[in-house]
């Protein structure tokens, strides 16, 4: 726990250059720059000292005066050049630079990344990564180092200057950072606490937010609402209660920490009153002393402040940094691609990440090339982790999964993908034109091609019914697309694409029926002359296929034709049957439980 | 009218209810200002006096050295302690704001139709509950003792100034204005490179949103080469505006922030001091005054700055909260009246979406008898569902009238139609609570028998017991894994101890899987005994012998009547129905035998 907070310094300024990569040059400079100024800056308040001596003295020089003074400006003008300097990095850029490029590495590692490790994160967090945190931390990064910085470099310069001045003004200050650090580090820690306890009541509020708004139609009948919503209630008073203890345990460090600070200056006043009129010490001293105390007190008043923000920084960092570390497939060598498109799976366990239960166990089977096979059995029994583990969401933990007699993991990513078109319950258009829409499934497919593959899909005639027609976008129409039109339009992709795996995940159980019949057509065009798999919840859909697995409890349970299964009267049989009653079942039939 | 003017929007309209903390936390802040100024003043005057070695004498009173340093201490307490104060009253303000205006909205919400959550989505109304909230916080807590310290500094300090020495004043705030210039320089097109920076950020945020959300999808294409180009390209968009942005302020801002800088300040005053001290036109007590204020000015303006960003964030989230709480209530009945039985019927009922601009029903007239089965059949968006959701309020009719036993379900207190009438819909919801409770809820005087022998009735009752902890397993999202199919009989057993004489469903086993299915229509059947029920089915032959099916197309009933006479007629229903054994005929076949 204390070590994580030491490092964290540290730590921060090492994952922001590892971050910034190619530019990490560009930002040592610039702290370098910031150090530079902050140090000229602090000289230059130190020269007030021998500059207040020479006024105030018995015998006034013009000339020295104004020699201290050229010094103070020459000093000023160095440390704003500097300082200058440093900003630029901000400014001019450079900081966009480093975003641009760390959004783009970023974007190129979700692109990569095993699918499994993908779906780790929510939408919102790999959002709130790729937007939020990376402005949070880089586009402040200059500004928040200057800050922090100035606050370091010009007290150290003053103190180190008050030593030759008066040792024991020198020595007040010493045991005045001594006491102040630990002080920083502990309301440090307690501000710490005080986000992550009120983190977690924040998420508590928002899971119970979320609840009672999606619950409502059921609260609004048992008038639950309002005040009387008791779990909402609850987390909204918990959170004040959280807040309020929070802000009591941060306003105790905050109280000593600006204690200390007055006390200081009031004790340099209170010290030099005293030695003045001993005549140990000078009046000049005295200003000077007081003028750069004065001065120092709104930096370090802003110290708590940027710390603050440093933590937030800091948690942008690590998420960012979580999500650049994540590892990518390997690709085996040596690099071999199929001929046929046969699939084989050869006993493959396979287990979902945070799960210690099988999702597959110890599957074999076998698809053949250009064949209908289809996959039923219950929800959960693990159907889908079938047609991921085709695809590659993620590597099972035994066993191979080969196309055409390679093992998948020998294929680069892409190539495998390209031997694979998948068409899945819900459709994701992108707010592009449908042309484009469509043409995703082949980037340099001619607009003819793509006009062609959406005739197949029976797309043709509803899209010409628009007003703008294939320009159309889709973000435009948005809602008036309906569960069909849009599935047809994933199909039309398919076709375009015209890989030789076809994969159907369900993709007809959302549709009305009208729907579902033009979808229906569009998908006998679909699956011409491939190796089709496809899980489907109404067996008779799949009555004709090729083949027919049997999964439960991720095991291969049963496999044959629909009428081989009939026959065997086992699992297949029983879930048909179930089929067939529901078929009969109507609104007018009597309960008979 | 009257409306428009009991309506004040804005962030000050909002902490209203915390006014009094606010109030509190600003005058603090401001004792504090003076304090300091006043401390300064207090040093200046006790510096004077040592320099010159006389007496120390502050504006007439004389004061032992012993006696100052008191008072400056006091001064130095004071100035902490308001500030402190200040600090604490305007958090605990913002603290008790937060919890009033959750409170408020959540209860609005309850109050508002139904119909206004869906279409804005629960994500949406979260947004405004949690983070709306949160972010008003910043301005509540943050800003408003910062305002009136940085009001009434500056100008507090610039009368001491003008006071003192009005050449000295002059010359500090010659270097603050021409600060001021600079800044006001760098910001000049910023309004319009800012919203430009504005919006390539939200574009940024779409593309990202895109690009992850579509990347499973995307991927079976391709490597997700064509939406890394969309996204590229937000990126691209969002550095250009932004180095314009930078570029065109950059030289101004910098310049600003070096001139508002304490340096600049300090060296002017101090050149001026020397030269008017050497002539003898200035006392030695103005001078250290001058230097000791003079750079409070602009340190005190800094933070303003800095806070801008937030305060406009605030600004933004106090609108979108006003504007949920702006949402009228649904009416509530002045003489509440209770049905004596449940038939149920629509007359000349028309209905429009706020957001449309075409009716989404028209004239609809239909009349479902106590105890009767009446199906809702059409195209999807032909406005069976609309009707489904008017009967339990979700949203008003806009013109016409609908009745349960003949009282207008708006002269019905909101109890009583919630007792009257349960429902079913696609999207199951659970608690992140117990099953038990998740049942229990919809009748809190419910016995444990009654709570498991609706369980039994939905057909649920044994998977629960086989589950390890059985009704006490928690269900909801923080909870157990339950299937749709398993959720939906969660829900049925619900319904069914609510035991209300309606029922409306609304394709209910839409997302079953087949054997969950066989299980929820049982369910369902176990519902719907002795129940006036309105249904919408897609899969025809489960409602082909209700006695009643009203056809919409369009947002019109086209026809309505039997299955059989309604097959005679051979117009729209007639087409679904064919189409409908067309699609349950299907199956896949592979196609290159035909070729």
């Amino acid at each position: 726990m204390n070590n994580e907070k030491k490092i964290s310094f540290k730590e921060s300024y090492n994952i922001s250059l590892e971050l910034a990569d190619k530019d990490a040059g560009l930002i040592k400079r610039t702290y370098l720059y910031y150090i530079v100024a902050f140090l000229f800056q602090g000289l230059a308040f130190v020269c007030f000292y021998p500059l207040l001596t020479n006024i105030f003295a018995q015998e006034f020089s013009l000339s020295d005066t104004l020699t201290w003074f050229g010094i103070i400006s020459a000093l000023s003008i160095i440390a704003l050049i500097f300082r200058w300097l440093g900003t630029d990095f901000s400014y001019s850029g450079g900081l966009v630079k480093v975003t641009h490029d760390i959004r783009l590495k970023l974007g190129e590692k979700i692109k990569s990344m095993p699918l499994q490790t993908l779906y780790r994160y929510r939408t919102g967090e790999l959002n709130s990564i790729l937007a939020q945190n990376v402005d949070d931390s880089v586009l402040h990064m200059g500004i928040v180092a200057g800050m922090a910085l100035e606050t370091i470099v010009v007290p150290l310069v003053i103190i180190i200057a008050a030593f030759f001045i008066d040792p024991v003004i020198g020595f007040t200050l010493l045991i005045a950072i001594f006491v102040g650090v630990p002080i920083y580090n502990w309301s440090r820690s307690k501000t710490k606490w005080d986000k992550t306890e009120g983190a977690k009541a924040h998420a508590l509020l928002e899971a119970d937010t979320v609840e009672y708004l999606q619950g409502l139609p059921v609260l609004r009948a048992i008038n639950q609402v309002g005040e009387n919503a008791k779990t909402l209630q609850r987390s909204i008073v918990n959170l004040r209660e959280v807040q309020i203890k929070g802000l009591w345990g941060s306003t105790l460090p905050m109280i000593i920490m600006n204690t200390l600070i007055e006390f200081i200056f009031l004790l340099v006043l209170a010290l030099g009153a005293l030695w003045i009129t001993k005549g140990e010490f000078s009046v000049a001293a005295l200003t000077a002393l007081l003028i750069i105390l004065g001065r120092l007190s709104e930096p370090l008043a802003n110290f708590l402040a940027v710390a603050g923000i440093l933590d937030v920084m800091n948690a942008g960092f690590s998420n960012i940094k979580k999500l650049m570390d994540t590892k990518n497939f390997k690709v085996y060598a040596p690099k071999a691609y199929p001929q046929k498109f046969d699939i084989e799976f050869s006993e493959v366990d396979f287990y979902y990440e945070n799960s210690n239960q099988k999702a597959l166990d110890n599957v074999s089977l076998n698809i053949k090339d250009n064949s209908l096979t289809a996959i039923v059995g219950p929800s959960g029994s693990g159907k889908t982790t079938i047609t991921k583990l085709i695809m590659r969401y993620a590597d099972p933990q035994k066993g191979t999964v080969k196309i055409g007699g390679v093992d998948i993991r020998n294929m680069e990513p892409q190539k495998l993908m390209g031997y694979i078109s998948a068409v899945f319950q819900d459709v994701y258009l992108f707010d592009d034109t449908i042309l484009n829409n469509i043409r995703m499934g082949k980037p340099q497919a001619s607009d003819e091609e793509v006009m062609r593959a959406s005739k197949a899909a029976f797309c043709h005639e509803f899209v010409s019914r628009l007003p703008k027609g294939y320009e159309t976008k889709v973000g435009e129409i948005g809602g008036n697309l309906s569960g069909g039109e849009r599935q047809r339009i994933s199909i039309a992709r398919a076709i375009l694409k015209d890989a030789p795996i076809v994969i159907l995940d369900e993709p007809t159980s959302a549709l009305d029926t009208e729907s579902e019949v033009a979808v229906q057509n569009a998908l006998d065009e679909l699956i011409k002359n491939k190796t089709v798999i496809v899980i489907a919840h109404r067996l008779s859909t799949i009555a004709h296929a090729d083949n027919i697995l049997v999964i439960e409890d991720g095991r291969l349970k049963e496999s044959g034709t629909h009428q081989e299964l009939l026959a065997l009267h086992g699992r297949y049989n029983s879930m048909f049957q179930a089929q067939q009653r529901i078929k009969e079942w109507n609104v007018k039939v009597q309960a008979d439980s | 009218m009257d409306k428009q003017s009991k309506k004040k929007y804005g962030l000050w309209a909002i902490m209203k209810p915390v006014m009094f903390e606010i109030r509190a936390a600003m005058l603090l802040a401001s004792i504090g200002a003076l304090s300091l100024i006043a401390f300064l003043v207090v040093l200046s005057f006790t510096l004077t006096h040592i320099i010159q070695g006389t007496q120390i004498e502050i504006l007439g009173i004389e004061l032992s050295l012993f006696n100052t340093i008191a008072l400056l201490a006091v001064l130095t307490l004071i100035a902490f302690l308001t500030r402190l104060f200040s600090f604490i009253v305007s958090h605990l303000g913002a603290f008790r704001l937060e919890q009033i205006l959750r409170t408020q909205l959540s209860q609005h919400l309850a109050d508002v139709p139904l119909g206004y959550i869906i279409t804005n989505g629960s994500g949406a109304l979260k947004k405004v509950l949690q983070t709306d909230v949160k972010s008003l916080h910043t301005f509540v807590a943050d800003s408003t003792p910062m305002i009136a310290k940085t009001t009434v500094a500056p100008i507090v300090t610039l009368i001491v100034l003008l006071i003192v020495d009005y050449r000295l004043a002059l010359v500090s705030i010659g270097v603050l204005a021409l600060g001021w210039i600079a800044m006001a320089y760098a910001m000049k097109d910023s309004k319009v490179l800012r919203q430009k920076y504005e919006q390539s950020q939200s574009d940024i945020n779409k593309a990202v949103i895109e690009f992850a959300q579509a990347m499973p999808v995307v991927r079976t294409f391709d490597d997700g080469t064509s939406s890394f180009k969309r996204y590229n390209n937000a990126l691209d968009n969002f550095k250009n505006n932004l180095n314009q942005w930078m570029s065109t302020s950059a030289f101004a801002g910098k310049l600003g922030m070096v001139i508002l800088s304490p340096l600049p300040t300090l060296l002017a005053v101090f050149i001026l001091g020397i030269i008017l001290l050497q002539n003898g036109s200035l006392d030695l007590f103005a001078f250290i005054t001058a230097l000791f204020l003079s750079t409070g000015m602009a340190d005190s303006m800094m933070p303003i700055m800095w806070l801008q960003n937030f305060i406009k964030k605030s600004q933004a989230s106090a609108l979108r909260i006003q504007e949920v709480l702006d949402v009228e209530p649904l009416v509530k009945a002045a003489n509440p009246q209770t049905p004596q039985s449940y038939d149920i019927e629509l007359k000349d009922v028309s209905f429009q979406y706020q957001t449309g601009n075409n009716n989404a029903l028209e004239n609809i007239s239909f009349k479902a008898l106590q105890g009767s089965v009446t199906a809702l059949v059409g195209p999807s968006g032909a406005g069976k569902s609309t009707v489904a959701k008017l009967i339990p309020r979700f949203w008003d009719v806009t013109k016409g009238e609908l009745t349960i036993g003949g009282v207008n379900i708006k002269d019905m207190e909101a109890q009583t139609l919630m007792d009257t009438v349960s429902f079913v819909f696609q999207d199951t919801f659970l608690f992140a609570d117990t099953i038990y409770n998740n049942i229990k809820m919809a009748n809190p005087n419910a016995s444990k028998e009654d709570v498991i022998d609706a369980a039994k009735a939905a057909q649920i009752h044994e998977f629960i017991q086989g589950l390890p902890n059985g009704y006490k397993t928690m269900a909801g999202d923080r909870g157990a894994n339950l299937s749709g199919g398993q959720k939906q009989r969660i829900t049925i057993a619900r319904a069914i101890l609510r035991d209300a004489p309606i029922v409306v469903l609304d394709e209910a086993t839409a997302f079953a899987d087949p054997e969950n299915e066989e299980e929820i229509v049982k369910a369902l059947a176990n519902l719907t005994v002795n129940k006036t029920v309105i249904m919408i089915a897609h899969r025809l032959s489960t409602i082909k012998d209700a006695d009643q099916i009203v056809v919409f197309d369009q947002g019109k009933i086209a026809e309505m009547g039997t299955h059989d006479i309604l097959l005679q007629n051979q117009n729209i229903y007639y087409k679904l129905w064919k189409n409908y054994e067309k699609a349950s005929e299907w199956n896949l076949e592979k196609g290159e035998n035909h070729e």
